[in-house]
């Protein structure tokens, strides 16, 4: 219950974000997919994640430049199943070009997100995140 | 080739030709044929326009009327089969050229898209990947100040800071590089602006920011400009920007943002400041990506900024120059086409 999935391919990247979300003090349980596969895997309980019982993390961290499926594709496959089309996907990337921003809002994101290259901007960032999607939030029921 | 003959070179208009040639030339050899065929008909038209005395007078003259209409169709036919070939050369020769031409646009129309997609890929991928290794270089140091920060000499600390302080610098080069390469993939469009609109944007929000400052802002009303909204806005800001920050040290700062007609009486807007202005031998290096006249101690900042407004204001086929004294202020101006 409760947990989030970070989608991330960056090892760097992994560490920095469970350390910021344990200087905010965020206790949820973090699950980390290394590719858009291990991703859809998880949620979907397929391949590596097969036989694991379908409850959905509270909110997905979805990177945008993964390898073998890229996290825009991901959000598409996610949106286009019933399971999780409503479930709570932020994109956290360091991309703010302009199509980036405009292809994750199209295809469904619920909020977009640039990784600052200031520690402490990026450790705010995660707190407020946080605070929104896990605490404020109301998610809807999985169908 | 001017815009204005550019018609001359249009295949219609050769073919046109063609078919009036090809038309006067059947209509001569009917003429040609006919009289021939009907000398009764050459005599009556004789016989209309001219009666002579005597009948043998008469036939001479219908003699040599015929002769002369023989001689004027075929001097016809010569011109029209002249004209024939020279049309003809005149087509192939415009298809070929235009061919050739239509080659040459399409192979420039190439390359274009090419250089577009390349900086595309490059402006992605300094956005997205090289801002990646920032991120852990500044996050490790935080992490390595926080958790061995007391057992770390204070120089190793003062290390540490300093590495921190370069990557968050290398941070802000990388996104205002991101800006400048927008600015030049940016589609334009050409629309109303108000320029004392943005200008009072831009100042309410740097009062915002800083304000414990003392500025004194002065926006002619109605400054009215045709361009691109949004970079507009972007070149206001920087210019204001700049103002706002090179007059950090006066204890009564004061920024200009105004209109006036340069020699030729085109529109001119500037922006002046009465801030540390620089040195004028170096006036052309202000607007250089990277050059800086200040020391980054003395005010921060990344060199790509009148860069970058350079850009957006060539852009608009205007110019951008820059007036100023060390410790006197500066002025910049620009012409928008």
């Amino acid at each position: 219950m409760h947990e989030i999935l970070l989608v991330e391919d960056n090892p760097d990247d992994v560490e920095l974000t469970l350390r910021a979300f344990r200087k905010s003090n965020i206790a949820n349980d973090m699950i980390v997919a290394r590719d858009g596969i291990e991703a859809l895997d998880y949620l979907f309980s397929t391949g590596i994640h097969a036989g694991r019982p379908g409850d959905l993390p509270q909110v997905v961290l979805l990177d945008l430049n993964l390898p073998k499926v890229e996290g825009l594709q991901v959000l598409q496959r996610i949106r286009a199943n019933p399971k999780t089309r409503l479930l709570p996907i932020v994109i956290l990337t360091s991309s703010i070009e302009e199509q980036d921003l405009v292809s994750g809002y199209r295809l469904g994101a619920n909020s977009y997100i640039r990784k600052p290259v200031d520690f402490q901007e990026f450790v705010e960032a995660v707190r407020q995140l946080g605070l929104y999607w896990l605490l404020l939030n109301q998610v809807p029921p999985v169908p | 080739m001017t815009a204005r003959r550019r018609w001359l070179t249009h295949p219609a208009i050769h073919t046109a030709a063609f078919i009036g040639l090809l038309l006067v030339m059947v209509t001569g050899r009917i003429a040609y044929r006919l009289a021939h065929a009907f000398p009764e008909y050459a005599e009556w038209m004789a016989r209309t326009y001219d009666i002579p005395a005597t009948p043998a007078a008469h036939e001479q003259m219908v003699h040599q009327r015929i002769t002369r209409a023989n001689m004027i169709v075929s001097r016809v036919s010569i011109f029209v089969t002249v004209g024939v070939l020279l049309g003809v050369t005149l087509i192939v020769t415009s298809h070929v050229l235009l061919m050739r031409e239509i080659r040459r646009r399409e192979e420039v129309e190439r390359i274009l898209q090419n250089t577009n997609r390349e900086l595309e890929s490059f402006s992605y991928s300094v956005s997205h990947d090289l801002r990646a290794p920032l991120r852990s270089i500044d996050g490790f140091s935080q992490a390595l100040l926080e958790d061995a920060g007391p057992s770390l000499a204070p120089e190793a600390q003062g290390h540490l800071a300093r590495i921190r302080h370069a990557t968050q610098r290398m941070g802000l080069l990388v996104d205002d590089l991101l800006t400048l390469s927008k600015v030049a993939r940016t589609e334009m469009k050409r629309e109303r602006v108000d320029l004392s609109d943005l200008s009072a944007h831009i100042v309410s929000e740097l009062r915002r920011q800083a304000p414990e400052r003392v500025v004194h802002v002065t926006v002619t009303p109605g400054l009215a400009a045709r361009g691109d909204a949004r970079l507009l806005s972007q070149a206001l800001q920087n210019l204001i920007e700049n103002a706002w920050k090179f007059t950090s040290r006066r204890d009564v700062a004061a920024i200009d943002v105004g209109q006036t007609r340069d020699g030729s009486g085109t529109q001119t807007f500037f922006v002046r400041d009465n801030g540390a202005g620089f040195d004028p031998d170096y006036a052309d290096k202000l607007f250089g990506p990277f050059q800086r006249l200040h020391g980054s101690s003395e005010f921060p900042g990344t060199g790509i900024g009148l860069a970058t407004v350079q850009r957006i204001i060539h852009r608009h086929g205007g110019r951008v120059w820059a007036e100023g004294q060390v410790e006197q202020g500066a002025c910049f101006y620009f012409t928008l086409a």
